[in-house]
């Protein structure tokens, strides 16, 4: 059996082998042949809230399982419940506990928080600890002065789950900078209050999108571009200029020295093929040849601020693999009903709701 | 929790069946046609949603031999070693990044100190 891992797995990291061990077990699975390619990764930023990473030698259908699960299935926290004590601003109280609910919140816990439906230590009242966070606000206009409602108005009774806080904003762009003020929420005059309780509980982007960590989550494909150089060199400077020019995005230079074209920023190419379609309408088809490498995926993850953008990901993949461990533990409880018929189907309370197995 | 059933061919040969995945839909689907479609003993393997509005995949499997089950066990199986390889994988590498980014910003830190003692000594 085929088993090379990663050649630089080795040397000072050789005691590593334990998490690799289950891998030579569980790849003997799949007949003799180890036909299953194992990706490769390299970081290229890293912030917070931003990851721009590199995942090569898999399929499409994976990088996408992986963006979906990103976009519409990594938990959070955001507020799902709002009771309104007093509300007398513009804003009808609907309309001011949805802006609650799009308020990204601190969701580190989500992970290992109950979904609020799934919870039997509470009736969803809001005052549990496995699945519900509280908040307060009470906020009231006494001056003439517009009174702006922010997110830093909201008291939480768990300080690790808060609203998300662009306030390092005003380190950058001063003290004007719309982010450090919070996300606001309504605005009030002299006398007019808002008083309410919310709570937050935890949830995925495919029920409301409230409750997913992703601004954006992209991948593309690296583009190979190959210029025909003997071919370029029949345009004159003008020509190439224009060709160039052609492009929407600046993925081609002509060099000032050489006069040559040349590849600047590969990426940049959005396979747009208006350059193909220029060097066609030339007189010239083929002066250029672009091929998109569909096993190597240049990723794109940016966070509301509510996971890190990194912990998305590493998250994404432990959502699959439960996907995954539901479907085998499906099949598994399936034979046990085979084997017991009714008996353990009703022995487990019906947890799982499966039918036994049909033949048409 | 998502549930299988699986529904067998009209022949009552178990080589090929068409497992239906409830509260799944192309995130798993797709990926799973992909690493079903990669193993040699698989004829025919294909997904589809049969409607928009119910959460369900029906996966069609037809094996070269084998129990067509076992063949997605073993595909769940491969499917779970990949995911354990891609999570080590980019742990490791925003390990080594931020390894080397803590290097940078040390070698500015030093080279920074460096450029001040000089002033001094002028
Ligand atoms: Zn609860």
């Amino acid at each position: 059996m085929l088993f090379v891992m990663d050649a630089t797995i080795s040397g000072p990291h050789f005691a590593i082998p334990l998490h690799l061990a289950p891998f030579k077990q569980l790849l003997c699975f799949s007949g003799e042949q180890n036909f299953i390619r194992f990706p490769t990764v390299r970081i290229r930023e890293l912030k917070d809230d931003y990851i721009k990473f590199e995942l090569r030698d898999t399929d499409t259908s994976i990088a996408n399982a992986l963006r979906r699960i990103m976009i519409a299935e990594v938990p959070t926290l955001a507020i799902d419940l709002v009771e309104m004590e007093s509300n007398s601003s513009v804003l009808n109280d609907e309309f001011i506990a949805h802006r609650l609910g799009l308020i990204p919140l601190k969701s580190e816990r989500a992970m290992e928080m109950r979904l609020s439906r799934d919870c039997d230590a509470c009736d969803g009242d809001g005052s549990c600890e496995y699945c519900s966070i509280e908040f307060n606000l009470n906020v009231k206009c006494n001056s003439d002065q517009t009174l702006d409602v922010t997110s830093h108005d909201l008291v939480s009774s768990d300080p690790s789950v808060v609203p998300v806080d662009n306030s390092f904003a005003q380190d950058i762009s001063g003290f004007d900078a719309p982010e450090a003020r919070g996300v606001l929420i309504v605005k009030l005059r002299r006398g007019q209050e808002l008083k309410l309780r919310a709570i937050a509980r935890k949830g995925i982007g495919k029920d409301h999108a409230k409750w997913s960590p992703a601004a954006t989550v992209a991948f593309q494909f690296e583009p190979e571009i190959h210029i025909n150089e003997a071919l370029m060199e029949t345009l004159t400077l003008e020509e190439k200029k224009e060709w160039v020019d052609s492009c929407p995005t600046k993925v081609f230079e002509v060099d000032p020295q050489t006069q040559q074209v040349v590849v600047v920023d590969a990426e940049a190419y959005t396979y747009d093929e208006e350059i193909l379609k220029k060097a066609d309408a030339m007189g010239k088809p083929g002066l250029v040849e672009i091929i998109s490498r569909e096993d190597s995926f240049i990723f794109t993850v940016e966070s509301t601020g509510a996971i890190q953008a990194s912990q998305m990901f590493i998250n994404a993949i432990d959502i699959l693999k439960t996907k995954l461990d539901a479907v085998r533990l499906s099949f598994d409880t399936e034979e046990a009903d085979d084997q017991f018929g009714e008996l353990g189907h009703h022995m487990r309370g019906g947890g799982i709701d499966l039918v036994s197995r049909v033949i048409q | 929790m998502a549930s299988t059933k699986e529904y067998g061919s009209e022949t009552d040969d178990e080589t090929a069946s068409t497992f239906s995945l409830t509260e799944e839909d192309h995130t798993l689907g797709n990926a799973l046609r992909y690493i079903l479609n990669k193993d040699p003993r698989v004829a025919f393997v294909g997904y589809s949603i049969p409607h928009p509005s119910e959460e369900r995949v029906n996966l069609r499997l037809q094996t070269t031999g084998p129990l067509a089950r076992d063949v997605l066990k073993d595909a769940l199986q491969d499917m779970m070693a990949l995911n354990d390889h891609v999570r080590v994988k980019f742990e490791k590498a925003v390990e080594d990044y931020k390894a080397v980014e803590g290097m940078r910003e040390m070698s500015v830190g030093v080279s920074g100190s460096g450029r001040l003692f000089l002033v001094i000594i002028v």
